[in-house]
């Protein structure tokens, strides 16, 4: 039998091992590292906002800035992203088969791929949920707003039942108009026939600034009716890759908060303000060897594609043809849901 | 060219006879053609009158014209998918000897096997050093960003080149006197031609590296080229089933008499017959698979209408999808109205040896 004594001493080594070896055992990273080259998930052609091609054949887009984060933060160069061309259906397989080493491609955090499928998800770095748009000349900006209208809605869809419940808790009388296209629904809008068009918020973004004549004459009104999680997916199995993932993601958030931008992220990370800045820039050290990686992973990052403000400005925000509110994807001290965990 | 020919030979008295018989006639005859021609007019008026030419000056695009600045701003995006920008001149080249070596191929004077395998060795190897480099100073560009139209001439000349000969061995192991032969070869052509092409190709593409042993996994693309050859493969093997059946069995008794063995009776007599029989079912499904080569967008595949969908995939181009689909129509178009024209060119020259 062993003394009490000996058992805890075997427990704390095992413990204080355990992590650290582990860390820097990640299969993925120790691919990418290898490969050196990143591979992630790219569209077959183009979704708006988060993932396009410009003039100059480079990709661009939320997901792809964000893929471009995590390669400078493994491989310290955004160019080592490799984008590999998916489509929706094949995006799963190509991550089972090791086609890619994660999908950032605007996909819901669902509990059946998190089961059934194998994956495990990031926090998520996106939500989007149901919203309404209205024509800018009613003078709007919130649902209640709308007592009297009529509302235009895609058929048989969750969103439909969605709107017409949240309109009922608000105590809003309206007429639901449905229509079973969403090209339907969009002439009917566009032909005045309804005052307002419920959809995915993000959808309402392009189309107000890629089909409408003059975008700034419709607003998105504030009020979120639902809410979808969009996370990075990856394989079952590796704890310390979706760790990677998830501080990666964190870093950007917190960079944000902080008020790092890919401006002054030099100057910041040369007179850290305080000691939570040297610790998430590499001033001080500790960052890296906790997930196996360089110390300035976080510095690196934030200046090649900047904080999560910043993506969010350049793809859907007001840098962007969308302008897309923050909204819902704020900072939990700006009225959002978005916090990281907490970096000690 | 028989199009142009159709149009020379327009009979006007004919028509006037049949068009202008009876007054009611003459008017709904008038108003057809007003209608069309107002259509026509409109359509020239928007594509060329009233189009916009150049990217820089997108700012006066409107709805009453063609805004062609969108081809002039991606056309690169939409011929090289996502190839290197300052490599592009290398797509370029590749292209070309593709090209090339189709229209070379389409020449009689290269119809001997030595020839056209030259032809095709040559005509390959220049795509795919040009495209993959790695050697000579060329830097290495990975298959994942091949695109465009280079993509689907790739595409769709491997699949023929794999496919062709392939159907060939397939319809003569069908009619092979061997049954373990026949019966393979006729179980292999109706399990694929049940299966729908999508299927086959997903599973080429997707499903088939988690099955393999890594070190059988080959490329993503050299996998689905042969996959979709083999499906072009029995479809070819039953349209020259078609052509052989046509032959009668007297032929190959006749060549059997003079001493001739089965490969030089094939060669020289049955084969010239079963290729002019099987022609026009061959080049309709030549046809078929270039348009077919658009599917590879499932499965990831930067292909012609992949990159023309990226094309007008960011805001400042959305409005102009139309001119970008109809550009890559035309792209096609120029494509399979060559490919049929050569076709009733080959009927033609075919017809010489019947009379």
């Amino acid at each position: 039998m062993f003394s009490k004594g000996v058992m805890a001493g075997l427990a704390m080594a095992a413990g204080l091992a355990l992590p650290t070896a582990s860390m820097a055992e990640s299969p993925t990273i120790k691919t990418i590292e290898e490969r050196g080259t990143m591979l992630c998930s790219g569209h077959n052609g183009s979704y708006f906002g988060f993932v396009e091609v410009n003039d100059k054949n480079e990709w661009k887009g939320l997901d792809i800035d964000l893929c471009r984060a995590m390669t400078t933060a493994l491989l310290g160069d955004p160019e080592k992203a490799q984008i590999v061309p998916l489509s929706w259906a094949q995006r799963f397989p190509a991550l089972q088969s090791g086609d890619v080493d994660i999908i950032i491609k605007a996909t819901g955090w669902t509990m059946g791929r998190d089961t059934e499928l194998g994956l495990q998800f990031s926090i998520p770095y996106f939500f989007g949920g149901a919203q309404f748009m209205a024509h800018g000349d009613l003078g709007i900006t919130e649902a209640k707003d709308l007592e009297g209208g009529t509302i235009c809605v895609e058929a048989g869809t969750t969103i439909e039942r969605i709107a017409a419940n949240y309109l009922q808790s608000l105590g809003v009388e309206h007429t639901m108009v449905s229509y079973e296209k969403a090209s339907e629904l969009r002439a009917a809008y566009l032909a005045n026939r309804c005052d307002s068009f419920v959809a995915w918020g993000p959808f309402l973004a392009v189309l107000r600034a890629t089909e409408l004549d003059n975008p700034d004459a419709h607003v998105i009104l504030n009020d979120q009716l639902s809410n979808e999680p969009i996370s990075a997916a990856m394989r079952q199995g590796d704890e310390e890759f979706v760790d990677f993932t998830n501080w990666m993601l964190a870093a950007l958030l917190i960079a944000e908060e902080e008020g790092i931008t890919s401006e002054n992220v030099q100057e910041m990370a040369a007179n850290p303000p305080n000691p939570k800045i040297a610790r998430l820039l590499g001033t001080e050290p500790g960052m890296g060897e906790r997930l196996g990686i360089r110390d300035t992973w976080a510095r690196e990052m934030i200046a090649a594609v900047g904080n999560y403000g910043e993506i969010y400005h350049r793809n859907l925000g007001d840098d962007s043809p969308y302008k897309l509110e923050r909204g819902l994807n704020n900072l939990w001290s700006h009225g959002g849901v978005l916090y990281a965990p907490q970096l000690d | 060219m028989a199009t142009v020919a159709m149009l020379g030979n327009f009979d006007w008295k004919q028509f006037k006879r049949r068009a202008f018989s009876t007054p009611a006639n003459s008017a709904i005859t008038i108003i057809v053609y007003a209608v069309l021609l107002w259509l026509v007019w409109t359509a020239i008026n928007w594509a060329l009158f009233n189009a916009v030419w150049s990217a820089e000056d997108v700012e006066q695009c409107s709805k009453e014209g063609a805004c062609w600045s969108v081809i002039d701003a991606r056309y690169r995006l939409i011929l090289f998918g996502l190839y290197p920008f300052d490599e592009h001149w290398r797509s370029t080249l590749a292209c070309l000897a593709i090209v090339g070596t189709i229209v070379l191929s389409c020449f009689p004077w290269t119809w001997t096997a030595k020839r056209l395998s030259v032809i095709w060795v040559v005509g390959f190897a220049a795509y795919y050093l040009l495209m993959e480099g790695g050697l000579l100073g060329l830097t290495q560009v990975t298959t994942d960003q091949w695109g465009g139209l280079a993509l689907t001439l790739f595409l769709f000349s491997s699949v023929v080149l794999i496919g062709m000969p392939m159907g060939l061995g397939l319809a003569l192991a069908r009619r092979s006197e061997m049954p373990v032969l026949r019966t393979f070869a006729s179980l292999v052509i109706d399990l694929i031609r049940s299966l729908p092409l999508l299927t086959t190709l997903f599973t080429a593409a997707v499903v088939m590296p988690i099955l393999l042993p890594s070190w059988l996994e080959g490329d993503k693309i050299w996998r689905v080229i042969i996959a979709f050859g083999l499906f072009f493969a029995c479809y070819q093997a039953e349209v020259l089933r078609g052509g052989f059946q046509a032959i009668p069995k007297g032929q190959f008794e006749a060549g059997k008499a003079l001493g001739l063995t089965y490969w030089q009776i094939l060669g020289r007599i049955v084969l010239p017959q079963v290729f002019r029989h099987a022609l026009p079912a061959t080049i309709n499904n030549v046809v078929v698979t270039f348009k077919e080569t658009a599917i590879v967008i499932i499965i990831g595949f930067f292909d012609i209408l992949a990159s023309a969908n990226a094309a007008f995939g960011t805001p400042e181009w959305a409005p102009y999808y139309l001119e970008v689909l109809i550009f890559v129509a035309l792209i096609y178009w120029v494509f399979l109205f060559g490919l049929g024209q050569y076709g009733e060119y080959l009927k033609r020259r075919m017809k010489v040896a019947e009379r």
